[in-house]
């Protein structure tokens, strides 16, 4: 499965990159939601799409915005990653289309769980 | 301290260590107490590098992160998995103390009432001039034996 990693900060897109490539996510990159929608574009099979909120060129919230207006990309999994934390900003980014919010910082057993609660990975059994 | 009657009561320095030290735990560290008050006297920072953040609003907002070059290219080295001796290029240090910044501006921003955007880091060589902002917090923190300076101000 493939994943794209929204970011404008290197250093975000390789963290959250690498927990995801340490599922089974084969990872992407963009640095904002331009670069992200001409990926999205170019790849046909990313099923799943991790979004920092401000970046420059087009926001986070905007590629959100966009993506909901295309019906090919209708099954893609939008997950907010962010330090945007007030209520009404979490409110606004779901109602457009986001379907999990994850606030900076976060650890990577929180992805993970929104992961698994989304079904896009396996819930680990603990023995 | 003075603070902008739009503020939220921020009294103390604790809200704004808890952020760090929830960042510090969770993306740098990867355990707690390593992110601790300062104690002593405010230290001078060796080739410092400034790091900011702006919260628009009906006052404007800045955090301001403060820590020698060394500093800041060990906590580039952390955040990126990097060996303790290899050389940071400059865009990975302003990528690195620039998130740091960012996330705990973004959260400082949940304390402020009506925020506005959050802006993209900056980072410089020179102490950005802010004569004529209120200073709202200014402290450091040690990181593992490194000072870290951290700074509140309301712009005019």
């Amino acid at each position: 499965m493939k994943a794209l990693v929204i970011d404008d900060s290197r250093v975000m897109r390789k963290i959250v990159g690498s927990i995801l490539s340490g599922v089974g996510f084969e990872t992407l990159e963009a640095e904002n939601g331009q670069v992200a929608l001409d990926t999205m574009a170019a790849h046909h099979d990313i099923v799943l799409c991790c979004i920092d909120w401000n970046m420059p060129v087009m926001t986070g919230f905007e590629f959100v915005v966009q993506v909901r207006k295309r019906a090919q990309w209708r099954d893609v999994t939008l997950m907010m990653v962010t330090t945007e934390g007030e209520q009404d900003q979490i409110v606004r980014a779901l109602a457009a289309g986001a379907h999990e919010y994850i606030i900076k910082p976060f650890t990577p057993e929180a992805i993970l769980d929104k992961l698994q609660f989304l079904g896009l990975v396996e819930v680990q059994e603990t023995v | 301290m003075t603070i902008p009657a739009t503020w939220e009561p921020l009294s103390a320095v604790d809200p704004v260590l808890t952020i760090a030290q929830d960042l510090f735990t969770t993306m740098i560290d990867g355990e707690p107490g390593h992110l601790n008050p300062w104690a002593g006297a405010d230290p001078d920072l060796e080739d410092p590098r400034y790091t900011w953040v702006d919260v628009n609003g009906p006052v404007v907002t800045r955090v301001m992160l403060t820590a020698s070059r060394v500093t800041g290219e060990r906590l580039t080295r952390a955040l990126l998995g990097m060996d303790t001796v290899e050389y940071v290029c400059d865009a990975d240090f302003a990528d690195a103390v620039g998130e740091i910044a960012n996330v705990v501006g973004g959260n400082v921003k949940s304390l402020v009432t009506n925020p506005g955007a959050l802006t993209l880091p900056v980072v410089t060589h020179e102490r950005p001039d802010m004569d004529t902002a209120t200073c709202l917090l200014e402290t450091y923190f040690g990181w593992r034996g490194a000072p870290l300076g951290v700074g509140l101000w309301a712009l005019t």
